[in-house]
């Protein structure tokens, strides 16, 4: 949707805002997604859809509605049921009143070759990786998805547009694409993946043959005893264990309540020296929205810089509290989950994380890591298992794979025991390296 | 509604599709959330949409659209086609359904108070004297408490001639107290960690003693904060009801499901350790447990009359007497397990998204005695409540929990409380190693509202029944060695 054409169906809904305040968000767009199992396309789905949020603030009221019927009467009827919401509800002390105009940084446009794939597109695109896998005697399992604006992966919705009635106006429309493998020969997988704003950085056979040969090594493992062990993580990995710290510990909310290992240690060594970690939706592999869901101009936020805890990301209510400015960071108002780092960046070394391999005597080589949960928050322990390839390290060598485990690691700790990194690229919604890590806790075996 | 389906579905087998379903819906939901004495969301939602599968060649195609006129559904469905047309580009064996009659049936689960009928105000009210309740405990540093009410009217048309409008109302809410000290969080939830739903209405809510219990639960999130470190080792464990419910849906629910099972959703959730051969040979558990999937289940979150291809609610054993008997399927995938109909197991979020296989209610069978009963046969062992954290892999063998609080057991009696329990398993293991469940008395039904899967993701709920249950020599304490 266009800017104008947006701008269009906020300006209806202001239009009835009369003299009560009122902010409106409008999200949306088209995402399709091909699937693949068993070498064969076995699901391809398509979805256009926008919805509306309707804020209507009456002093320090507040209450919210929401639809996808956007005809003058459906967004008539959506501020009524948010009006009588907001006269109900009960008064919020805190709450802060709408923004005026913001000044956004610049976020790079839909990428127009993204747009116009289709499902014609990605079945070849799908085809190429699954011949890869037949001709390798293994199965391929899947998905290439691309989308143009805000739909997440679960039918969440970012905001394509916000406005509201003190001329606060923000839009972005971005482009999104992903395609990921699984080679799957009986118990034993491989995988690999890739995500850009760019359906042109997708090779579905480049990618089959990593899973592939990933795949095909991890034939017959051997199982090693539970343990601490130096390992290489691969930015998958990496990704993973990244976005759950993120969720748990880099936002404001955590920070100001205890909940998260960075209180009451911002201005403290809390990670070795070689770890600096920030949110950033301008880096140029995120490409990510410039504002945030209040409206407010998002920053790039140093979290954490050469091991030394420099703040968390704000929101309005979490930055008014300490006497800050927003970084632009926010959940619509109001939540109780506070402000969140969506765009982490960790910065890395250079070259693959295959390299960071020869500097290990004897560890563990970890494509992906699978279903990690928090175990305790306040040292940032997460669990979570091993996939899609372990392999055995010795004298700075693959030399075989390894039975799957699952793992406790306090991230804290494990940010102290970074020995190297390969250069960031772009996975799992973060930009980061592959980590050579010393002592990372595997916790016990499973069956494959 | 009905005529914008029915344009849709013509449009669909017009266009060249051998089989089609369109699903028109219309949502509607409230959220009530209120934290540490103020609202942290009021929010009223609304959406109507349409979605088209259609089987092209043998292949799969879906679309889904919000623009509800003429036009908009009729290019929706022919997106459908054209999507379908692409699959068939990439397919090897062509989608057999298994025969259903189609069904024509209005349905509605039991509703007796419309939830959006009744007043904000009286939400509100509920939530905040559970705030003061919670609030009123020294220590307690975060209070969260929320209502959630939701209603999904679905109007299935199909190209066989099936014709089903079914309606169905949830209500469900829930409270946690957080105490915090020196990097220290701890937490109670009542009645269980992500709230208590039924499909009711708001009687459901009327029912539970929502304030009553609030004083009790903040008082164990702080007495947690002095408590010991639960021990590491290996101990008998008795499981509360709920966390035997998210047991059950890890372990069981979702590597029984059948698409999981033949590798369809190998590159995200997983596959499952049930290989066909096991149906009806694989010793999943002791003879205690017997496991059955039933979308008939009253006020479950996963009962319907029909499910989303208009299969009829069906009842079955997924494990009896411990020994592991039946999957859950789709009209797609009945054939590969030799059964000629399906189990009624399709499921989708939203009009948005393509219908898939998940998990129906699935509970575990009662067995006789009380829970004082279970403790009182126990010598040594631990007691742990609420879940709090939950990981297994992805075939669905290991697995590691985390609740919010355990007792020690001794002689037969809870002695004291211990904090950060986690245990460990494989499941067959596990389950092999259960040997007392209590009776029908302690028997809850316990909801899931978070289940993910698929890709694209979707969220589906479900309820879980148990009762308390003992595990020997389970692996206690490994996810605080990190």
């Amino acid at each position: 949707m266009r800017s104008d054409e947006a701008r269009a169906i906020l300006d209806a809904a202001l239009a009835l805002a009369g003299d009560r305040g009122m902010e409106v968000v409008l999200g949306g767009g088209l995402f399709e997604l091909t699937r693949f199992a068993n070498n064969e396309i076995t699901q391809n789905v398509s979805e256009r859809r926008y919805a509306l949020s309707v804020r209507i603030v009456l002093g320090r009221r507040t209450g919210r509605a929401s639809g996808n019927d956007l005809s003058h009467d459906g967004i008539a009827a959506l501020v009524a049921r948010a009006a009588e919401s907001a006269r109900l509800a009960p008064e919020i002390p805190d709450l802060l009143p709408l923004p005026g105009p913001q000044r956004y940084g610049e976020a790079p446009p839909p990428d127009p070759a993204t747009e116009r794939i289709g499902p014609v597109e990605r079945a070849t695109e799908v085809a190429r990786a699954v011949a890869r896998a037949k001709a390798a005697g293994v199965q391929a399992a899947g998905i290439y998805e691309t989308g143009v604006g805000t739909i997440g992966d679960y039918g969440q919705m970012g905001t394509l547009a916000i406005a509201n009635t003190s001329g606060l106006f923000a839009y972005h429309q971005g482009t999104d694409a992903a395609f990921a493998i699984s080679a799957l020969d009986g118990a034993v997988s491989g995988w690999a993946g890739v995500e850009s704003r760019r359906a042109s950085d997708v090779d579905g056979d480049a990618l089959a043959a990593r899973a592939v040969e990933k795949a095909i090594r991890s034939r017959n493992p051997t199982r090693w005893e539970p343990g601490r062990y130096t390992v290489v993580l691969e930015p998958a990995a990496v990704a993973d264990l990244l976005q759950d710290t993120a969720w748990l510990s880099f936002g404001a909310l955590p920070v100001q309540e205890g909940r998260s290992f960075l209180s009451g240690k911002i201005g403290t060594r809390i990670a070795g020296e070689n770890v600096t970690i920030r949110d950033d939706p301008f880096h140029p592999l995120h490409g990510g929205a410039p504002f945030d869901a209040e409206g407010m101009a998002t920053r790039p936020t140093t979290i954490i810089e050469r091991g030394v805890a420099i703040g968390p990301v704000y929101d309005r209510q979490t930055a008014a509290k300490e006497g800050k400015e927003s970084t632009g960071h926010g959940l619509p108002t109001p939540n109780t989950f506070g402000p969140i780092a969506s765009h982490v960046v960790m910065e890395g070394g250079s070259g693959s994380a295959d390299d960071l391999v020869s500097g290990v005597e004897r560890g563990l080589l970890v494509t992906r890591v699978w279903y990690t949960n928090v175990v305790d928050p306040g040292t940032a322990t997460l669990t979570g298992m091993t996939r899609d390839g372990l392999f055995a390290i010795e004298k700075g060598r693959i030399s075989g794979p390894v039975g799957n485990f699952r793992f406790n690691q306090s991230i804290v700790r494990m940010l102290g025991e970074v020995e190297a990194m390969s250069e960031p690229v772009r996975a799992g919604g973060v930009v980061c390296p592959g980590l050579l890590v010393r002592s990372f806790q595997m916790s016990s075996v499973t069956e494959f | 509604m009905r005529d914008l389906a029915q344009l849709a579905l013509d449009t669909a087998v017009g266009r060249g599709a051998a089989y089609a379903d369109v699903r028109f819906l219309e949502l509607r939901r409230e959220d009530l959330l209120v934290k540490n004495g103020q609202v942290g969301g009021l929010e009223q939602t609304e959406s109507r949409g349409v979605g088209v599968r259609v089987l092209v060649s043998g292949a799969w195609g879906y679309a889904a659209t919000d623009e509800l006129s003429r036009e908009g559904v009729m290019a929706c469905a022919a997106r459908a086609v054209q999507i379908g047309r692409a699959s068939a580009s990439a397919l090897l064996s062509p989608v057999r359904l298994a025969p259903e009659p189609p069904a024509r049936a209005v349905w509605s689960s039991s509703c007796r108070v419309d939830p959006f009928t009744v007043p904000l105000e009286t939400k509100l009210d509920l939530l905040f004297r559970v705030d003061a309740a919670l609030r009123g405990v020294p220590g307690v540093d975060i209070a969260e408490g929320f209502l959630t009410f939701i209603r999904k009217r679905q109007l299935f048309l199909s190209s066989e001639g099936a014709d089903i409008d079914q309606t169905v109302t949830r209500s469900g809410g829930g409270y946690s107290a957080t105490a915090v000290r020196d990097g220290d969080v701890q937490r109670r939830s009542y009645p269980q960690a992500e709230g208590h739903h039924q499909t009711l209405g708001y009687e459901f809510i009327d029912s539970v003693a929502w304030v009553d219990e609030a004083p009790r639960v903040a008082e164990e999130a702080v007495a947690l904060l002095s408590a010991e470190q639960c021990p590491a080792g290996e101990f008998d464990v008795i499981l509360e009801g709920s966390q035997i419910a998210l047991q059950i849906h890890e372990s069981v629910g979702h590597p029984s499901e059948l698409d999981r099972v033949l590798g369809m959703e190998a590159n995200y959730a997983g596959t499952s350790f049930l290989t066909l051969e096991k149906k009806g040979s694989l010793q999943f558990g002791s003879p205690r447990v017997t496991l059955t999937a039933d979308a008939t289940l009253p006020h479950g979150l996963a009962t319907f009359a029909f499910d989303d291809e208009g299969v009829a609610a069906q009842r079955w054993p997924i494990v009896r007497d411990g020994r592991f008997e039946g999957y859950l399927t789709s009209r797609e995938l009945a054939h590969a397990v030799g059964e000629p109909r399906s189990r009624g197991c399709v499921r989708s979020d939203g009009w948005h998204h393509i219908p898939m296989i998940r998990m129906v209610n699935l509970s575990l069978e009662p067995g006789a005695g009380t829970l004082d009963d279970l403790l009182a046969d126990t010598g040594h062992g631990l007691y742990l409540e609420t879940n709090r954290s939950w990981s297994i892999d992805q075939l669905r063998y290991n697995f590691q929990f985390k609740t919010e609080i355990a007792w020690e057991i001794r002689g037969g009696r809870r002695v004291r409380m211990l904090k950060n329990p986690t245990y460990q398993g494989i499941t067959t293991e596990f389950w092999n190693s259960c040997d007392f469940v209590c009776g029908e008395a302690a028997w809850r039904p316990w909801g899931v509202v978070n289940c993910g899967k698929g890709q694209p993701g979707q969220v589906a709920d479900m309820t879980h029944g148990a009762a308390p249950a003992r595990f020997r020599k389970v692996r206690v304490g490994a996810g605080y060695d990190a």
